[in-house]
């Protein structure tokens, strides 16, 4: 039987309920391996006076102190090659690592730190937007996505809405931290085992900083304990630490992060500060739109020209812009460089229509839900994005509808009103929102992988892929894209450790797009493997039974590989075990080993003439209900229904997590996790004791989830990448908050931030009572 | 007297001793026996990743309780059964490890382990589990892959748990641990089986810190390298672990944890129990006791507006006898006791409400479970022929130690159950507070919401 389609548990469930599971700080230490740790810059900019190693040097079990005059090259990044691996003259982040630091044990480390002798000396840093635009500190190159004349269509519209919707940041709180372990090899070479997304990236830049070519470094990842995006580029330094470490000390050399300091040094989800000015009809319909995004990069570029990208081409989410121009600016402070997390800049674009979708029902007293579907993507017309990709089996329309009807929208919002017009202590807020979610990496020659599936003697099967595990599943769908396609029990089919020796040149496993891209390419490899062993069945099959008469065969003969069996399906009970035939084909000398590639079709665009970025979309609506008590502006969200286009699950069970996964993920960007910061750019908000995600008590009393049938034919098996769009699906959340406030704002709009805390909605609140109260004085 | 730590581990006893007693128990099972299915994470008790099970004796059984072991130190596991996720189960998975697999419990796997340990601790008490009840028990544990929806499905779909005893025999663990002696001396660390031994030993050590659920001290041992000159535990000593009602006052001794609190609330105090349900997390509530949040002196401990409108008292032992004092004097100042070097809080008695006293207890944090207060307000007031004959008010978060409200209460007294009233009092009760701004919330938000709660309790009252 198939298993495609079926909720087969996750590939490590077994060992991570017995704790059998293996992480990173799991492996059982080698002997004379080092503790690697590294020395922060305290301030967000600052010059480095001077610097003395000397004491440190000669504390008890400190194995070696290394700077950047150890390093082979000092500079990497994705996209822009801008980032400095360990200060040199100038600290541009607090949290800048400066010396690092290998000793035998915990205590020689502190002790190493207390003794580094280092005189700093602050400089001005810049630690917002505001203050970026301000001294113009900005990163190459702002971007722009136009169509249409918008400043004359909103000239002329009958409606003008203005204003600035603005998020914070939101740690991914993996709860793993930053973690690798390198091993010193023959002749220079080094194995290191990384949490990370990307293992090729930090292949090459552990290759590049330490003079060592790929070849000579092996990169290792078994699983992640989460990821979210925040291992994806950052995962590199704690990589690149141990390995100078092993490269100079010739011994193994393990650096994990504490929460607290991977949680003030590395990068974060991109603080946003979006303005708008949006032209439409009486009925709501946007006729113009102008979208000025400006993004928090931090230090160095990391991947934010790449967010900044897909912030734009979220702009727009569900709603087609006629005449629109979206221009983009990743601002340069002095922030850990902020980098990819679960949605990659699209919540924050898709966030800012939403929030204008609620703006323009305020202004026109109507329901928001209207006011969305009269600029909902449609079928035959209104069907293409501001960059010009026809919008290809569009079930926007059919979600807006069937969503509203399943959960009871209309008699629910009448409820709300009948509720806020007579309680005195709480007010209730209601909203349905939409999310179309672009499938490939904007940057096209990401979208592309390989596989390697051995068939071993006894039939069992190994797959090796690009596909890092964080959780999400994707071994688990590649097994049972593996075992479907060799026609073999899924017991049958182990996925292996990710590992650039296997597999090589890979892409971060992100953009939603592992299990499409390393399924695709396992799928190649099992079909070319199928398309050798099937004349040896078939050479079997004849000698065995003697070719049946042609007249009476119900089928046309093809082997067909099947639960565990191959067989001619003209003559289906005649059946060989797969094993025989592998074994006929060993002896046959044919090869039972397969390298598949995959590379994504169509894709292809330019800022200039705009293009078709994305394979597909993965699309979804949801609807939220919120109740906050005036008093103290406390908020528990009472329901939320979602509902999704995936595609064709792969399987449900994974699928299903994904989503209530993200949702949860995304409420707590926007409505609990507050990045609070001193003045001088210090994070306060640290640990969990302060930095507060979601907790099982936060999740909606009713939580209704489901997709509907729907194929994607260009997509494996028919499915659709499901990892980051539920995310987005939160801020019907958020939007509820909003239009909760709606109600005690005086006809005026409400204004909120992200993250809607106790705190912001309080003094909301606070704020619409004092402007009452003026006004009746 | 004892020279070492004995302790079962997984059905296995341990002896440790020397400096190793002060290693976190989470280390020992990784780094000692390289078991690491336990993890580590914040380090903070905050988390739930690190979720161990400790069975304590209760009579002739183990009571198996969750508690974090990233704060849990060795000498505190003396005379317990240690039980990590790698001692569930001797082949095969247990009812709550097989439905974690089939709901899709797991994701990353990095948080699974606690929950794991936390779900088996929800059924040493109950064979079925609601929805409501499994946010209740695994309410300390993070999870940021599933949204918990899985979760609380799984837990939903436990059937016939063994509990911990079918696995590990209660009675021969017993036996070897009461055999040995309840005093322990090892290094800088002291364990007496008497009061007057604790009390002597504080006196000759003023700056000892006395350590019972390490809630607090072992996290500023993990954060910020605390170190004390000696540790006294109040473990052996009988007769401060119990809490009853006396005399119309719930009596606890100096030991009795916050969850022995919050289970005689639940019948005594009703409204404090609601509180004390988002009072940390079953973990820190297990470890964590009153007299130690009391002694802690933070002002936003959650128990403490309560105890000022009770009007509850500290009973003191010292060299010099037992002496009483009033918790609203207790506090000198920002983390300032009235507490002599050789006193240790014995007992703390906490008067109920009596008939026609109303109690109204709040809590207000930026995540409503497992989150510490960015305010906190307690009420108790006596009404007479519809008017407020009696009232006390204490507010936490908005100084440097809990504070009444004397001005706010003096405007309410002999007034009537009126909005405008109430808005009244806010206004006063903002002027009386000087709320700072930090992690938790800026001083206009807690000004505001000084003002805010006798709004609501307008409406609490009105109802």
């Amino acid at each position: 039987m198939p298993v495609l389609g079926r909720n087969v548990p996750h590939d490590s469930a077994r060992g991570h309920v017995t704790g059998e599971s293996l992480y990173v700080d799991d492996i059982a230490p080698v002997a004379g391996e080092l503790l690697v740790d590294f020395l922060w810059s305290p301030f967000a900019h600052a010059r480095i006076r001077s610097l003395d190693l000397t004491k440190a040097r000669a504390a008890d079990g400190v194995a070696g102190l290394f700077t950047f005059r150890d390093l082979h090259h000092n500079l990497f990044g994705p996209i822009l090659k801008d980032e400095i691996l360990l200060a040199e003259d100038v600290c541009t982040f607090r949290g800048q690592p400066i010396v690092v630091i290998a000793a035998e044990n915990a205590r020689a480390i502190r002790e190493a730190k207390n003794a580094i002798a280092i005189d700093l000396e602050e400089l001005a840093p810049i630690l917002t937007i505001d203050a970026a635009i301000a001294a113009s500190s900005f990163f190459p190159d702002p971007r722009m996505i136009r169509r249409g004349d918008p400043a004359a269509a909103i000239a002329r519209a009958e409606h003008v809405l203005e204003g600035v919707f603005e998020n914070q940041g939101q740690d991914h709180f993996y709860l793993e931290s930053q973690a690798a372990i390198a091993y010193p090899g023959e002749l220079g070479a080094l194995t290191v085992h990384s949490s990370t997304q990307n293992p090729t990236e930090v292949q090459e830049v552990i290759a590049h900083l330490l003079g060592l070519t790929m070849s000579q470094v092996v990169v290792l990842t078994k699983r992640m304990g989460g990821a979210f995006g925040g291992k994806e580029c950052q995962a590199t330094h704690p990589a690149v630490m141990a390995s100078l470490v092993a490269q100079k000390t010739g011994r193994a050399a393990r650096i994990v992060y504490s929460k607290d300091d991977d949680m003030h040094a590395t990068g974060k989800r991109h603080p946003f500060q979006n303005r708008y000015r949006i032209g439409f009809t009486r009925s709501g319909e946007i006729t113009g739109a102008i979208f000025e995004l400006y993004s928090d990069g931090g230090a160095y570029a990391d991947l934010s020209p790449a967010v900044m990208a897909r912030a734009m081409t979220h702009s727009d989410n569900a709603y087609f812009l006629s005449d629109v121009e979206i221009r983009g600016t990743v601002c340069r402070t002095n922030m850990p460089p902020n980098t990819a997390f679960r949605g990659f800049g699209g919540p924050q674009g898709a966030c800012t229509i939403e929030n204008v979708m609620q703006e323009i029902a305020s202004v026109l007293k109507r329901d928001a839900l209207e006011v969305r579907r009269a600029n909902c993507y449609q079928i035959a017309t209104r069907n293409v994005t501001p960059y010009g990709q026809l919008l290809e089996r569009n079930t926007l329309p059919r979600l807006f509808t069937e969503l509203p009807a399943r959960c009871d929208y209309a008699k629910r919002m009448d409820g709300v009103r009948e509720f806020n017009a007579t309680s005195k202590t709480h007010i209730r807020g209601l909203a349905l929102t939409a999310v179309k979610f672009g499938i490939s990496f904007n940057t096209k020659f990401l979208n592309q992988a390989n596989a390697l599936v051995n068939i071993y003697l006894d039939g069992s099967v190994q797959v090796s892929t690009g596909a890092t595990e964080m959780g999400q599943g994707v071994n688990t769908k590649i097994r049972q894209l593996v075992a479907d396609e060799l026609g073999i029990l899924i017991d049958r089919v182990h996925v292996m450790i990710t590992s650039t020796e296997k597999n090589n040149n890979t892409s971060a496993t992100a953009a939603s797009s592992a299990a499409d891209l390393n399924g695709g390419a396992a799928v190649d490899a099992c079909a070319r493997l199928r398309e050798r062993m099937t004349p040896v069945a078939r050479n079997i099959l004849s000698v065995a039974a003697g070719a049946p008469p042609a007249a009476e065969t119900p089928q046309k003969s093809e082997i067909v590989f099947a639960d565990g069996f191959v067989f001619d399906q003209a003559n289906p009970a005649k059946k060989l075990k797969f094993e025989e035939v592998v074994s006929a084909a060993y002896k046959l000398r044919v090869s039972l080993g397969e390298r598949g590639f995959y590379a994504t079709p169509r894709i292809d665009w330019n800022w200039t003439t705009g293009g078709h970025p994305f394979l597909y979309f993965t699309m979804g609506t949801a609807c939220s209900e919120v109740r906050i008590d005036r008093f103290t502006g406390e908020m528990k969200v009472l329901r939320s229904d979602l509902l999704m286009d995936i595609g064709r699950s792969i399987n449900p069970g994974v699928d299903r997590g994904q989503i209530t996964g993200a949702f949860i993920q995304g409420m707590g960007w926007l409505t609990t996790e507050d990045l609070r910061y001193t003045e001088s750019g210090e994070l306060l908000a640290h640990s969990p004791t302060t930095y507060k995600i979601p907790n099982i008590n936060d999740v909606p009393e009713i939580f209704n989830v489901d997709w509907i049938e729907h194929d994607n034919p260009v997509n494996v098996y028919g499915s659709k990448a499901v990892g980051e769009p539920p995310l987005l699906m939160a801020i019907s959340v958020w939007c509820a908050v909003k239009h909760a406030l709606s109600f005690v704002s005086n006809g005026d709009i409400p204004k909120l931030r992200v993250p809607a805390t106790t705190e912001e909605i309080l003094m909301r609140i606070t704020q619409y009572a004092r402007g009452e109260a003026q006004l009746t004085s | 007297m004892r020279d070492h730590i004995f302790f079962y581990l997984n059905g296995a006893s341990q002896k440790v001793t020397g400096p190793a007693i002060f290693e976190t128990l989470s280390r020992y099972v990784r780094e000692q026996k390289r078991e690491t299915g336990t993890k580590i994470v914040c380090e903070e008790g905050d988390c739930g990743a690190c979720t161990v099970l400790i069975g304590k004796q209760e009579g002739n059984t183990i009571r198996y309780l969750p508690v974090n072991s990233c704060i849990q130190y060795i000498f505190q596991a003396d005379l317990t059964h240690v039980v990590t996720v790698e001692g569930l189960s001797k082949d095969g998975l247990t009812p709550v490890q097989d439905a974690m697999v089939r709901c899709h419990g797991a994701q990353c796997g990095y948080c699974t382990p606690g929950f794991i340990m936390a779900m088996h601790a929800v059924f040493e008490e109950k064979k079925t589990c609601s929805a409501a009840e499994a946010q209740r028990g695994l309410t300390g544990n993070l999870c940021r892959c599933t949204g918990y929806e899985p979760i609380i499905k799984a837990a939903m779909e436990v059937r016939d748990e063994p509990r911990i005893d079918a696995l590990y025999p209660t009675a021969p663990i017993l036996r070897d641990l009461s055999s040995a002696e309840s005093a322990v001396r090892i290094g800088n660390f002291f364990k007496p089986a008497t009061l007057a031994e604790a009390i002597s030993f504080k006196a000759e050590n003023p700056k000892c810190t006395i350590v019972q659920g390490a809630t607090d001290v072992g996290v500023w041992r993990n954060k910020r390298a605390f170190e004390s000159p000696s540790y006294l535990s109040l473990s052996a000593i009988d007769g401060l672990g119990e809490i009853a009602l006396r005399d119309g006052a719930l009596e606890a001794g100096g030991r009795v944890t916050l969850a022995q609190f919050e289970e005689a609330a639940a019948t005594h105090v009703p409204e404090m129990a609601a509180i004390l349900d988002r009072f940390g997390s079953p973990q820190i509530r297990n470890a964590g006791t009153l007299a130690g949040n009391i002694a802690n002196a933070s002002p936003i401990a959650d128990t403490l507006p309560f105890l000022y409108v009770m009007n509850a008292e500290l009973e003191l032992t010292g060299r010099a006898g037992v002496r009483s004092v009033p918790i609203g004097s207790f506090y000198r100042g920002y983390k300032t006791l009235d507490l002599a070097q050789d006193e240790i809080i014995t007992k703390i008695r906490i008067p109920t409400p009596r008939l026609g006293e109303i109690l109204k207890l709040y809590k207000v944090s930026k995540r409503s479970h497992l989150d510490i207060s960015s305010f906190t307000a307690a009420f108790l007031i006596r009404m007479a022929g519809g008017r407020i004959d009696a009232v006390r008010i204490a507010f936490g978060g908005v100084g440097p130690v809990v504070l009444r409200l004397p001005k706010t209460e003096a405007f309410l007294q002999g007034k009537s159950l009126d909005l405008a009233i109430f808005e009244g009092a806010g206004a006063i009760a903002r002027e009386e507070i000087k709320p700072i701004s930090d992690v938790r919330g800026s001083a206009e938000f807690r000004l505001q919401l000084g003002e805010n709660i006798l709004r609501k309790l307008y409406y609490a009252l009105a109802a």
